[in-house]
C-alpha cells in the first residue's frame, strides 16, 4: 500500500529528498525560516546508483539488519527493502571493513569511501516536524522476559516474522527453534497506560489494533489450528468499523480475549515454551502457558527527537509529544513550525495522514502568497504528428551493470531485436536509465525519425514515466513507449540459467515489439478548474475547512441548513482539557463571517447537483425561496456532522433524573452539582450493539470529562461508571486516572448482562453484576447519566443528490480506510468532521484542515489532464445492451436518451477496463490496453514456438 | 515585511511526512522531505499488514 | 528479491485482471499456450472494487468451454495474492508449470506443428 507513494515522492518533481539527514538548528522567522542541516555520509552516491544491488552481493560482512529488527542478517554494503526510495544502497561504516570490493564491482562509479559529514543550510517558509517515533523498548521491563527468553518477541518484531520479505520469509516461526507455535499469546499496554514502570502514562492507540490484526494474519498463516490469546485491560476498538474488525477476530476466528493484569513470566526450561501468569477479573492468579509471547509494545519518542524539539525550542509535553491545544492540533509551539502524526499524539495511520494533511494547510497557507515561486516549470515541445506514419521502432537494450549482462547475452538479444518487423533501430546501453543514456536516446530518436520506442530493462513500475519523459521531450507522444522487463522478470529470476535467461529476453523483446507497433498516439484531455470551492455544513468542520482554503487564497461557498452556524458543537461546554467551545465558536463564526472570501448561505438546502471534478454545478434553495440558485465549483467539502444518540434503552424519556452526557453537561453548567450524592453513568448506550456495532469514540472521554466535572463541583459526589471497556485512548488516559485517583468508580459489566435500570422515589436504581466481587451490586442514584452514541446527521436526499456512498449507520465513506481518509471515492470531493464518523473536536478540526488541504492539490492548478488510460465506446457499432452500465464500479457509462448512445465520462473513468471485458460486442477500448494491444503481445509470444 | 519562501521544510519521511509532503508538492509548494535514515518510508514500511482491511503494508 | 520460478512464465501486463477478456484467454489456447493464468489481487482488495472477482468468473467459462471443445479446463487458471507476496507468486508459477507439464502439451500446438 505504501510503495505508490514512496514512488510518487521519489519522482514528485517538487519533491527534493534528502536523506541521513537532520535539522541542526532553525532560525529566522515564519515565512522565512534559515535552516541548517547536518547530512551523514551515505558512502554511494544515490544519484549514480542504479540500485543494481551488486555492491551488496560482493561485501563479505555480515552484519546484524535492523530493518528486520535484528532477526536476521544483511551486508554492511545494504539497502533496507526491496522497493526502497532512492533506490540506492549506503554503506554502514560501523561494520564495513573497508575493503574496496564494493567499489571495485560498482560499474557506476556511485561508491565513495571518502564521503564525509556537512552541513548545509536551505531556506524555507514554513516547516513540518513528523519525527514519528519507535516502539517502546521493553528490555527494563524485568518481569517479562524479554532480552533472556528467546520466544518472547515484541510486536514490531513478530510484523517482521509475518512478513513475506522478513527474516522468516512469511513463514510463522518461533525464533529460539523456528518451529510452528500452536499457542500465541498478546500481552497488552507494555510501555503503556503504566507510569510506575513504563514512565508513559498514554494509550498508545494502535495496540489493541495491531493485535488482533497479528493474531487473525497469524492464524491464516498456521498450518493447523493456532491458538491466539490477547491479554488485555481493555480493548480499544474505538476507530470507524474497529469494533466490527474486533468482533470479526473474536467471534469468527476464533481470537481468544482476557481481561488480564500480567504479573510474570517465566520459561519452561526443557521446551522454551512461557508461562504467562496473571491476576484475572476476580482477583484470583492464574497460568497459562504458550509457545509464543508477542509483547504489545507502545509508541514512544525517541531522544533524539527530543533533543531535536529542544535545540528548536519546541515545547513538549510530560510524554515528548508535541500534543498542542485541542482547537489548533497541528500547530507547535513556535509559530511557522507544525506537527503530525505519533510525534503530535499516539495515533494510527489513517489519523496521521489527516493530520499530516492538516499541517499542509496550515504551513502552505502561510506562504500562500509565494505559491509557485520555488518550483520548476517544466516546458514540453509541440508534439510530432506521426500520423500515416509506418511504426519505426528503436529498441534499447540495457545491461544494468552485471545485472542483466551478466547472465543474458545483451549483445544477441539486441540482434536478435533488429530482425523484428518495423525495428528500425537497436543499441546497448551500460544504464539505459542514465542521464548521457537518456541524452543519447533523444538523438536517436531525431536522427533515425523514431516514433516508437521499446526499452529492454527492469520494471515499468519504477522507470516507466521516465522514459516516457524522455520521449515528451523530444516531441514523441509519451505513450508511444513499451518496456520489456528483462531483469525483475529474468535475469534475477533464471540467473544460473544464462541460456534460458537469453532465450526469454528474446522472447520479451519480441513481445513488446510487437506491441509497440500497435501503439497508438493518446491524448491526455486538459480540463479547466473552477477555483471555487462548495463546503456542505457550517459546524466546526464546515468552518475550518472555509477558513483553511479562503487562507490559501480560493473563493468558498459554505452551505448550512440550520439558521445558524456551529452545528453540534453548538451543546457542548468546554473540553476536557478545560477549553472554552462556546467562545470558541463565537470566534469561529466572526472569522468566518469576516472573511470576504466565504460566502455562508444559512437556511439552505441543496436540491440538484452534475458534473464532475474540477468542474460542478450545485443548485440550492435559500431562506425557502422559489427560486434556486447554481453555484459553480471546483471541489466538494462534505462537512455535514452528526448529533447525540437518543436513547431507548434504561427508560430514557420516562423519567427526569434520566439525562444523557450532553444533557448532564447542561445540568452541570447551570445548576452545579452541590445536590447531586450520586451519579451512575452507563456506558455504550447506542454503541457496541446489534443495531450499531461500532464504538462511538468520544463517550469514554465524555464521561470521564463530566465525572471530573462533578468532582471538581462537589467533591463529596460519588460517581460510579458502568463500561464494557474504558476507551481513553491517547493522551485523554492521563484524564481516566485522574478520575480514579478522585475516587470515580469504574465497575466493568458484559454486554450480555447489561445494568438495570428502576426509577423510585428514592432515586433512580441500578443493579449490577460486579466482577470483582461476582455478585449483583445495587446503586443509588440521583441521577442517572447514559452515554449516548453519535449518529450521523440525517444525510438521506443529499447523498441521493450528490451520488455519496454512505455506511450503514449513516456516515460517509472514504475513498480508503487507510490511505485516504479525508478524500472520497470521487475525485475532487472531500469529507471532514463527524460526517465521517465520531471524532473529538480537535480530531474534526484537524480532518476539517486536511480537507482543505487536499482541496488545494485541486484548486492550486489552473487546469487538470486527465489520464489518457481510459475507456472509449464505438457508438457506430454499441448495440445499447447497457451491459457496461451495469458493470462498471464507479457507474461511468451512461445511456444518453436524448443522443441515443453510451457515453463514457474520462474525467471520472479509472481505467480498470471491466466494460472493455463484458462488452459482448467488443465496441469499448481502454487505451493503452487495447485488445489488439494485449493481444499481439500473446500472438508474438506463441509465434515463437516456446 | 520580509519576503516569504514558497518552500516548506518536512522532517521525517514516514507516512504522515510524505502525505503532508505530497499535499503541499501537488499545491505548488517546493518541498524538503529530510529523514535520518537512508531510506523513506518510516514505521509504516515495516509493517506486515495494516487494519482493518489487512491490505499488505509495502 | 529474486525469487526463482519457471522460464516458461511469461507475463502480460493488464491494468487489473477485471480487463482480461475470455478471448484473450481463448486466443492464448487457441495459438498453442499449454496454459495460462491470471493473477489478481486478494479478492475483497480489488483497487476497482471487483475486477478480480469477474476474472474469477471469466476463468471458470474459459475453463467449461475449454471441456466443452475437448481440452482440459485446468489448463487455465486463477490465483490471487497481495503484491507484498513475491514467494507465493513464484510459488505459484512453479505449481502452474508442474501442473501444465502433467497434462502435456497442448493438442492445438501439436497440430500447429504438424501442419507446418
Amino acid at each position: 500500500m505504501i510503495s505508490p507513494k514512496l514512488v510518487e515522492v521519489g519522482r514528485h518533481t517538487n519533491i527534493n529528498l534528502i536523506t541521513n539527514s537532520e535539522i541542526e538548528n532553525i532560525e529566522g522567522e515564519p515565512g522565512d525560516f534559515d535552516v541548517t542541516l547536518v547530512n551523514r555520509p551515505r558512502y554511494i552516491d544515490p544519484v549514480k546508483c542504479t540500485g543494481c544491488g551488486e555492491c551488496a552481493r560482493h561485501c563479505p560482512v555480515t552484519a546484524v539488519n535492523y530493518y528486520n529488527m535484528n532477526l536476521d542478517d544483511r551486508r554492511a554494503t545494504y539497502i533496507e527493502y526491496a522497493q526502497a526510495v532512492p533506490l540506492a544502497f549506503a554503506i554502514d561504516t560501523d561494520t564495513c571493513i573497508g575493503c574496496g570490493l564494493c567499489e571495485n564491482m560498482c560499474i557506476a562509479k556511485a561508491i565513495d569511501y571518502d564521503d564525509k559529514e556537512r552541513t548545509s543550510k536551505l531556506k524555507a517558509g514554513s516547516v513540518i516536524l513528523s519525527a514519528g517515533s519507535r516502539g517502546f523498548d521493553p528490555s527494563s521491563l524485568d518481569y517479562l522476559g524479554y532480552g533472556k527468553f528467546p520466544n518472547v518477541v515484541t510486536s514490531e518484531e513478530f510484523e517482521r516474522i509475518l512478513s513475506a520479505s522478513g527474516p522468516y520469509f512469511g513463514h510463522l516461526m518461533r525464533p529460539l527453534d523456528r518451529e510452528e507455535p500452536k499457542k500465541i499469546a498478546w500481552l497488552q499496554c507494555v510501555g503503556s497506560r503504566d507510569k510506575n514502570r513504563s514512565g508513559n502514562g498514554y494509550c498508545s492507540s494502535v495496540c489493541c489494533m495491531y493485535a488482533v490484526k497479528e493474531a487473525m494474519i497469524s492464524k491464516e498463516h498456521a498450518h493447523g489450528d493456532l491458538d491466539c490469546a490477547i491479554f488485555n485491560m481493555d480493548i480499544r476498538t474505538f476507530g470507524k468499523d474497529y469494533e466490527k474488525y474486533y468482533l470479526r477476530a473474536k467471534d469468527k476466528d476464533g481470537v481468544r480475549f482476557v481481561k488480564a493484569r500480567i504479573h510474570t513470566i517465566t520459561e519452561v526450561p526443557e521446551t522454551g515454551d512461557l508461562s504467562v501468569w496473571y491476576v484475572d477479573e476476580t482477583g484470583a492468579t492464574q497460568e497459562e502457558t504458550f509457545n509464543m509471547v508477542v509483547l504489545s509494545i507502545g509508541l514512544q519518542i525517541q531522544p533524539k527527537t527530543v533533543e531535536l524539539a529542544q535545540r528548536l525550542r519546541i515545547e513538549l509535553n510530560e510524554y515528548n509529544f508535541t500534543s498542542a491545544a485541542p482547537f489548533a492540533p497541528v500547530k507547535t509551539s513556535r509559530p511557522g513550525i507544525y506537527t503530525c502524526g505519533v510525534l503530535q499524539g499516539p495515533k494510527d495511520i489513517p489519523s496521521s495522514i489527516t493530520e499530516a494533511s492538516a499541517a499542509a494547510c496550515l504551513a502552505g497557507a502561510d506562504l500562500a502568497e509565494a505559491r509557485g515561486a520555488d518550483i520548476q516549470k517544466i516546458t514540453v515541445p509541440d508534439e510530432i504528428d506521426i500520423s500515416g506514419q509506418e511504426p519505426r521502432i528503436g529498441v534499447f537494450v540495457c545491461n544494468c551493470g552485471i545485472n542483466i549482462g551478466g547472465i543474458v547475452d545483451v549483445p544477441a538479444v539486441r540482434e536478435y531485436a533488429a530482425t523484428l518487423p518495423n525495428v528500425t533501430f537497436t543499441d546497448d546501453n551500460l544504464f539505459t536509465c542514465s542521464q548521457d543514456t537518456q541524452d543519447k536516446i533523444k538523438e536517436v530518436i531525431i536522427e533515425h525519425k523514431l516514433n516508437r520506442v521499446v526499452v529492454a530493462s527492469c520494471s515499468p513500475k519504477t522507470h516507466e514515466q521516465m522514459f516516457m519523459e524522455t520521449l515528451e521531450a523530444c516531441g514523441i507522444n509519451k505513450y508511444l513507449f513499451e518496456m520489456a522487463n528483462i531483469r525483475n522478470q529474468n535475469s534475477w529470476i533464471h540467473s544460473k540459467t544464462p541460456e534460458i535467461a537469453t532465450q526469454k529476453a528474446k522472447d520479451l523483446v519480441r513481445m513488446s515489439v510487437a506491441r509497440a507497433a500497435v501503439l497508438n498516439t493518446l491524448k491526455e484531455k486538459i480540463v479547466p478548474i473552477n477555483k471555487q470551492a462548495l463546503i456542505i455544513g457550517g459546524g466546526i468542520a464546515g468552518m475550518n475547512a472555509a477558513l483553511g482554503l479562503g487562507k490559501q487564497g480560493f473563493d468558498v461557498v459554505l452551505v448550512e441548513k440550520d439558521t445558524q452556524l456551529g452545528g453540534f458543537a453548538r451543546q457542548l461546554h468546554h473540553t476536557i482539557e478545560g477549553e472554552d467551545i462556546g467562545a470558541y465558536i463565537e470566534k469561529l463564526i466572526a472569522d468566518v463571517e469576516a472573511d470576504n472570501k466565504i460566502r455562508v448561505l444559512k437556511n439552505t438546502r441543496i436540491v440538484g447537483f452534475e458534473g464532475f471534478k474540477g468542474n460542478f454545478a450545485t443548485e440550492v434553495i435559500v431562506d425557502g425561496s422559489d427560486d434556486k440558485e447554481k453555484i459553480k465549483h471546483g471541489v466538494i467539502i462534505v462537512a455535514t456532522g452528526a448529533s447525540e444518540y437518543k436513547p431507548e434503552e434504561y427508560s430514557y424519556g420516562e423519567d427526569k433524573r434520566i439525562v444523557t452526557q450532553v444533557e448532564l453537561g447542561h445540568r452541570l453548567e447551570e445548576q452545579g452539582a452541590s445536590d447531586l450524592d450520586s451519579v451512575v453513568m452507563i456506558q455504550c448506550v447506542g454503541s457496541r450493539n446489534d443495531e450499531n456495532e461500532n464504538c462511538s469514540r468520544i463517550c469514554c472521554q465524555n464521561a470521564v470529562k463530566n465525572a471530573l466535572d462533578i468532582k471538581r463541583l462537589n467533591p463529596d459526589a460519588q460517581v460510579y461508571i458502568l463500561y464494557r471497556d474504558i476507551r481513553t485512548y491517547g493522551l485523554l488516559e492521563d484524564y481516566y486516572t485522574k478520575a480514579r485517583e478522585l475516587g470515580v468508580i469504574f465497575i466493568r459489566f458484559d454486554q450480555a448482562a447489561p445494568p438495570e435500570v428502576q426509577a423510585s422515589d428514592d432515586g433512580v436504581l441500578v443493579r449490577i453484576k460486579d466482577h470483582i466481587l461476582q455478585q449483583d451490586v445495587d446503586i443509588r442514584a440521583d441521577l442517572l447519566t447514559l452515554s449516548a452514541g453519535m449518529v450521523a446527521e440525517d444525510t438521506d436526499e443529499l447523498s441521493g443528490i450528490m451520488k455519496l456512498n454512505r455506511n450503514p449507520e449513516g456516515f460517509f465513506i472514504e475513498a480508503h480506510v487507510k490511505l485516504r481518509p479525508v478524500d472520497m471515492p470521487s475525485d475532487g470531493i472531500f469529507l471532514c468532521g463527524s460526517a465521517h464518523a465520531p471524532k473529538l473536536i480537535s480530531e474534526t478540526i484537524a480532518q476539517a484542515q486536511a480537507a482543505a488541504s487536499r482541496a488545494t492539490t485541486f484548486l492550486a492548478r489552473d487546469e487538470i489532464k486527465l489520464s489518457a488510460i481510459t475507456a472509449k465506446v464505438d457508438t457506430d457499432y454499441c448495440v445499447k445492451c447497457l451491459t457496461c452500465v451495469r458493470s462498471c464500479p464507479f457507474e461511468v457509462p451512461v445511456f444518453n436518451t436524448h443522443e441515443k448512445v453510451i457515453e463514457i465520462n474520462e474525467a471520472i473513468c479509472h481505467g480498470c477496463g471491466v466494460c472493455t471485458a463484458v462488452c459482448p460486442r467488443e465496441t469499448i477500448q481502454l487505451s493503452f490496453y487495447e485488445d489488439d494491444q494485449i493481444t499481439s503481445k500473446i500472438d508474438a509470444l506463441l509465434a515463437g514456438g516456446m | 515585511m520580509t519576503e516569504k519562501s514558497g518552500s516548506v521544510l518536512v522532517l521525517g519521511a514516514g507516512i504522515a511526512g510524505m502525505q503532508a509532503s505530497l499535499d503541499l508538492a501537488n499545491s505548488d509548494y517546493n518541498v524538503y522531505l529530510v529523514d535520518n535514515s537512508p531510506t523513506i518510508g518510516g514505521m509504516m514500511s515495516r509493517l506486515d499488514k495494516t487494519f482493518p482491511t489487512n491490505d499488505c503494508a509495502m | 528479491m529474486r525469487l526463482e520460478y519457471p522460464s516458461n512464465v511469461k507475463i502480460v501486463r493488464v491494468p487489473c485482471t477485471g480487463k482480461v477478456d475470455v478471448s484473450h484467454l481463448l486466443r492464448a489456447m487457441q495459438q498453442g499456450a499449454d496454459g495460462a493464468y491470471c493473477v489478481g489481487c486478494l479478492e475483497g482488495t480489488c483497487h476497482y472494487n471487483e475486477g478480480n472477482l469477474r476474472c474469477r468468473e471469466r476463468v471458470e467459462h474459459v475453463r467449461n468451454l475449454l471441456e466443452e471443445v475437448g481440452l482440459e479446463g485446468d489448463r487455465v487458471r486463477m490465483y490471487n495474492l497481495s503484491s507484498g507476496e513475491g514467494p507465493t507468486f513464484a510459488a505459484y508459477a512453479k505449481e502452474m508449470t508442474e501442473h501444465i507439464k502433467e497434462l502435456g502439451a497442448n493438442p492445438l500446438s501439436q497440430k500447429q506443428k504438424a501442419a507446418a
